[in-house]
C-alpha cells in the first residue's frame, strides 16, 4: 500500500512537470502576443513592482544592517573591520540582496498570483476566457511572467542599494568606520563578474516565481480549501526553487568564471 | 445544426458521459434536463471546446470540433457564446469592459463603435447607466443580465446557457426566461441546461433529459409527458400538480 501511495506521487510529480512543461512551450508561443497585452503587463508591473517596493527595501535595509553588525564586529576582533565595506558589498550584491528580495517576492508575488488566478479558475472566469477565445496563458501568464522579468532586477538592485547603505550608517555608527572609506571599499571590492552575478539572478527568480506560482493558480480545483493549498504551495514550491537555483547558479559561476 | 455523436466522457476515472447523441435545429431552444450531478454542464463545455470528449464527435455545422486545438477552435467559438451558471463576470473590470471584452479582444472597432454595441446589449437586458459599475455592486439578477449582455455582444449564432435561473427570485427568472426567448427570435440556436422543470417547458423547443450521463429521452414537451419511462415519468411528476402550466400548453 504504502509502495504504491509512493508510485502515484511520484507519477502525480511527472504529470505535473509535464504540464508545467506544456505551460511554458505554449508561453513562449505567446511571445507574439506581448504588445497586444501591453496593458496587462504595464498594470502587472505596477502590482509587482511598484507596490512591492517598501517590502523590498525594508529587507534589504535590515539584511544589509545585519550582515554589517555580525561580519564588523568578527573582522574587529582580529583589527580587520576596514574590510567591513568590502564584506558588506559582496554579500548583499552576490548573494543576499537576491536571495532576500527572491524570497520575498515568491511569498508576495506568488501567493498573489496562484490566489487570483485559482479564484478566477473556481469561479469559472478561465473558462469564460477560453470560451471567448482568449488563452488564459497569453492574457493571463505572459504579462505575470514579462512584468516579473522586468521589475524584479529593480527591486533586487534598490534591496542590494539600501542594505549597503544600512551597512556602511551602522558600521559608522557602531564601528566608526568613515562612511566615504566604506564605501570605497565597498566599489573597489565589486567585479564586473560579481554584478552579473548578482544582476543574472532576479531574472531568474522572476521568471520562476511566476510561471510556478501562475501554474498552481490555473491547476486549482475544488472550493476554497484547494485555493488556500494552491496559495500555499505555490509560495513554498517558488521559495525553495529561489534557493536552489542560487546554490546552482553560484555553484556553475564559481565553476566557469 | 449542432450535433453530438456517441459522446463519451471520463474525469479521473468516472464517467460523467456515457454515448450521448443529439442532434439540435438552428434557431431553437434545446433544453438539456436532468437532476443535479447528471452531467449536463459537461455537455455544454464539450460543446464549446472547453472540455475534451474521450470518444465521439461534436459536429457544429458539419465540423467535428473533438479534432481541433485550442487555436483551430477559435473560429467555432467565435460563433459560439456562453454563460456560465456563476456568471463568470471578470471581477477586475467593469460591466462595460466585461460586456466589451470580446469586442476588445478580437474584432479591430474603434471605441465609439465598441460603446455602441456596448450600449445595444445592455439595452437589451434592460440595463441602461451602469457600464462603469462594478460587477460586485450588481445584485445576482443584474450578474445574470450583464452575463447575457456579455454573451451577446458579438452577435453569436449559438447560444449556451447554464443553468441561467438558478438562484434568482421567479422575478428575475422569468425576465431571463423572455430574455431567452427574444434571443432566439433573433436567430440564435439557445442551449439551456436546467434542472428547472417549469423553466424548461415555457421555454423548450425541444427537450432532452439526462440521467448519470445517459440520455433518457429526447422529444417535445408533450413527447416526455406521453412517455412510458419511469424516470421521466417520476421528474415530471410535479407538472401534474400544476394546472395552470399545462392549461397554458394546452396539454390533455
Amino acid at each position: 500500500m504504502q509502495s504504491n501511495k509512493i508510485l502515484d506521487s511520484f507519477k502525480n510529480l511527472l504529470l505535473s512537470l509535464q504540464d508545467y512543461a506544456f505551460m511554458l512551450a505554449d508561453l513562449v508561443k505567446g511571445c507574439g502576443y506581448i504588445s497586444k497585452y501591453r496593458k496587462d503587463i504595464f498594470h502587472e508591473m505596477y502590482l509587482i513592482g511598484a507596490k512591492a517596493f517598501l517590502l523590498v527595501l525594508f529587507g534589504g535595509l535590515f539584511v544589509g544592517i545585519i550582515l554589517a553588525l555580525e561580519t564588523g564586529h568578527q573582522l574587529d576582533a582580529f583589527g580587520a573591520k576596514s574590510l567591513v565595506g568590502r564584506t558588506v558589498a559582496l554579500g548583499m550584491i552576490r548573494e543576499l540582496g537576491p536571495v532576500i528580495a527572491g524570497l520575498l517576492l515568491a511569498a508576495r508575488t506568488g501567493a498573489k498570483n496562484a490566489s487570483e488566478i485559482g479564484a478566477m479558475e473556481l469561479s469559472e472566469q478561465i473558462d469564460a476566457m477560453r470560451a471567448f477565445g482568449t488563452s488564459p496563458v497569453y492574457k493571463i501568464l505572459l504579462p505575470r511572467t514579462i512584468a516579473s522579468l522586468i521589475m524584479f532586477l529593480p527591486l533586487t538592485f534598490i534591496a542590494d542599494m539600501i542594505g549597503i547603505i544600512g551597512g556602511m550608517v551602522v558600521t559608522n555608527l557602531s564601528l566608526h568606520v568613515d562612511t566615504s572609506f566604506f564605501w570605497t571599499q565597498a566599489i573597489n571590492a565589486l567585479k564586473l563578474k560579481d554584478l552579473l552575478v548578482g544582476f543574472s539572478k532576479p531574472i531568474l527568480f522572476g521568471f520562476f516565481i511566476a510561471t510556478i506560482s501562475c501554474f498552481y493558480g490555473f491547476r486549482t480545483r475544488g472550493g476554497t480549501t484547494a485555493l488556500g493549498k494552491s496559495t500555499i504551495n505555490a509560495v513554498v514550491v517558488s521559495s525553495v526553487i529561489v534557493l536552489l537555483l542560487d546554490f546552482i547558479f553560484t555553484k556553475i559561476v564559481w565553476e566557469i568564471l | 445544426m449542432i450535433e453530438l455523436k456517441n459522446i463519451s466522457t471520463v474525469v479521473q476515472g468516472r464517467k460523467i458521459l456515457d454515448d450521448i447523441s443529439l442532434k439540435i435545429n438552428k434557431g431553437d431552444i434545446a433544453i438539456i434536463l436532468g437532476p443535479s450531478g447528471a452531467g449536463k454542464s459537461s455537455i455544454l463545455k464539450i460543446m464549446l471546446g472547453l472540455w475534451k470528449a474521450s470518444t465521439g464527435q461534436v459536429l457544429i455545422d458539419g465540423v467535428d470540433i473533438t479534432k481541433l486545438n485550442e487555436r483551430e477552435i477559435l473560429p467555432v467559438r467565435s460563433r459560439m457564446a456562453m454563460v456560465f451558471q456563476g456568471n463568470a463576470l471578470f471581477d477586475s473590470l467593469s460591466v462595460e469592459e466585461n460586456v466589451a471584452y470580446f469586442l476588445r479582444e478580437h474584432k479591430k472597432l474603434s471605441p465609439k463603435e465598441i460603446d455602441d454595441k456596448v450600449s445595444e446589449a445592455l439595452s437589451f437586458v434592460n440595463l441602461n447607466g451602469i457600464q462603469d459599475m462594478c460587477v460586485d455592486q450588481l445584485s445576482g439578477g443584474m450578474k445574470k443580465r450583464v452575463a447575457i449582455a456579455r454573451a451577446l455582444s458579438f452577435d453569436p449564432e449559438i447560444v449556451l446557457y447554464d443553468e441561467p435561473t438558478t438562484g434568482l427570485d421567479p422575478i428575475n427568472s422569468k425576465a431571463i426566461l423572455d430574455l431567452i426567448k427574444r434571443v432566439r427570435d433573433r436567430g440564435a440556436t439557445s442551449i439551456v441546461v436546467t434542472h428547472i422543470l417549469n423553466d424548461a417547458i415555457s421555454i423548450g423547443d425541444q427537450l432532452s433529459v439526462i440521467k448519470d450521463g445517459k440520455l433518457v429521452q429526447t422529444g417535445t414537451v408533450h413527447d416526455l409527458l406521453e412517455s412510458d419511462n419511469q424516470f421521466i415519468r417520476d421528474f415530471f411528476y410535479e407538472v401534474f400538480q400544476d394546472a395552470e402550466l399545462l392549461k397554458n400548453k394546452n396539454i390533455k
